[in-house]
């Protein structure tokens, strides 16, 4: 009898370990969310590189495990695996790492060659700035409102390495948004450009980019590390590793070294990244009306920046001569999700003229993105760090 | 309520003016580098084929 009984006592502690005596409707369904991205990955090759590890860090957050068993799997269980992977998330030493990675596999040609394009990068930080007054408007505090407003800029380490920084409670809803929003710049981005352009401005044939030389791809780095060392310090831990591994690329004399960091490295990192972001977002803390809202705010800023970039070369072009003006169809370009929006430049662009490839053009604004949405970043953590 | 408000708008006001001055000023660094370091096809070559003679002096 007594044998029955401690076997019956020993299942029930077995049953109470199990994932189904733990599950509750929150899991269920942020497993469910973990599937999808993963399906959205697979199917119709959305982002894989990272919905994959979102999606399944998503999974692996929310097993429904014994809390107070102490068996050091979750995340935010001191001592386990991805609580000490998180610490790079929590920290901020990922996406400093990403930037170089970005820095040594972007080339800035197109910009060099065209540098006025730059200042759509900067018009399409409205969204930042917009989403930033939003955010507060609907009631969140000003350093959360600040790292949901670095949406906008559609980049997805810089708005890991702000929430970090700023608002780490509510960095999974962040990171999940902004990674979204970027994979869906396809729906979101076309109906403005055409509805924000006449027929024959999307037909401007613009002038092709002159040739760069090798000493001025060296000196862009360069000069572009000392500016945001004297203008803005704050945003050096991302843009000075932008500009190292660009420096790493362009040098001519790193080659293994650009090559590590924008192959092996940036994986690593991207896996990493990936998954312990995905795995930040536990029911209990993710499936909240805060996030909701943050999902709410962050498809305005994708909004307000595509507008904003597209507005600010109709304007711009007022002021330029006929052959120099811009097609303002590369104005969402300035939303940093690259290549997609550019991208986005192109397919729109030849809709309407099918000799007119856009997309060198677009290179431009959407690299100077990157900077200014991380030079957003450095000032919102100026201002709210 | 309307201090809150004031105060948004100054650092989003704050925030859009710095992004666009240190984005003119690098778009004004960039034309100095244009200007001092033009772009010259003989230059180009020369450059190319010094990087190609190293490169082979390392190999061997």
């Amino acid at each position: 009898m007594n044998t029955l009984l401690s076997l019956g006592d020993n299942l029930q502690t077995l049953w109470e370990f199990t994932g189904f005596a733990n599950a509750e409707l929150g899991h269920i369904i942020m497993i469910l969310v973990g599937l999808l991205f993963i399906f959205l990955a697979i199917k119709f090759e959305f982002e894989p590189l990272l919905l994959i590890p979102i999606g399944f860090g998503i999974l692996v957050g929310n097993i429904p495990f014994n809390e107070i068993a102490n068996l050091k799997v979750g995340i935010y269980e001191e001592g386990s695996v991805l609580n000490i992977l998180y610490q790079g998330v929590i920290e901020g030493w990922y996406p400093p790492l990403i930037f170089l990675g970005i820095g040594a596999m972007t080339d800035f040609s197109a910009l060099i060659a065209n540098p006025k394009l730059i200042l759509i990068g900067a018009a399409c930080q409205f969204g930042i700035f917009g989403a930033y007054i939003i955010a507060l408007r609907l009631g969140f505090e000003p350093n959360q409102a600040g790292a949901i407003g670095i949406i906008g800029g559609a980049d997805g380490p810089t708005a890991i390495f702000l929430s970090s920084r700023l608002a780490p409670n509510l960095m999974g809803a962040i990171a999940v948004s902004a990674y979204s929003y970027m994979a869906l710049i396809p729906i979101i981005q076309p109906p403005f450009m055409r509805l924000l352009t006449t027929k024959k401005e999307r037909v401007i044939r613009m002038k092709a980019p002159r040739m760069v030389s090798q000493t001025e791809k060296i000196m862009f780095p360069i000069v572009g590390l000392l500016l945001t060392a004297f203008l803005v310090p704050s945003g050096l831990p991302l843009l000075g590793m932008l500009f190292f591994g660009n420096l790493l690329k362009e040098s001519g004399v790193t080659r293994r070294l650009a090559e590590t960091a924008r192959g092996p490295l940036i994986d690593i990192v991207t896996i990493l990244l990936g998954l312990t972001v995905g795995a930040s977002t536990q029911a209990t803390t993710f499936l909240t009306a805060q996030s909701v809202k943050v999902f709410i705010i962050g498809a305005l800023s994708f909004i307000i920046a595509t507008v904003a970039g597209i507005l600010f070369v109709k304007f711009f072009n007022l002021f330029l001569k006929k052959g120099n003006k811009i097609n303002p169809l590369i104005g969402n370009a300035g939303v940093s999700a690259v290549p997609h929006s550019a991208r986005m430049s192109q397919v729109v662009g030849l809709e309407y003229d099918p000799g007119n490839y856009l997309l060198m053009h677009a290179m431009g604004p959407n690299v100077a993105g990157v900077i200014g949405s991380a030079v957003a970043a450095g000032i919102m953590l100026g201002f709210l760090g | 309520m309307a201090q809150t408000l004031e105060k948004t708008l100054q650092i989003a006001g704050i925030g859009i003016i710095g992004v666009f001055v240190f984005m003119t000023l690098f778009y004004l660094l960039i034309l100095a580098i244009d200007k001092i370091f033009p772009y010259k096809e003989e230059a180009n070559a020369k450059e190319n084929s010094v990087k190609e003679s190293t490169q082979n002096k390392t190999q061997t």
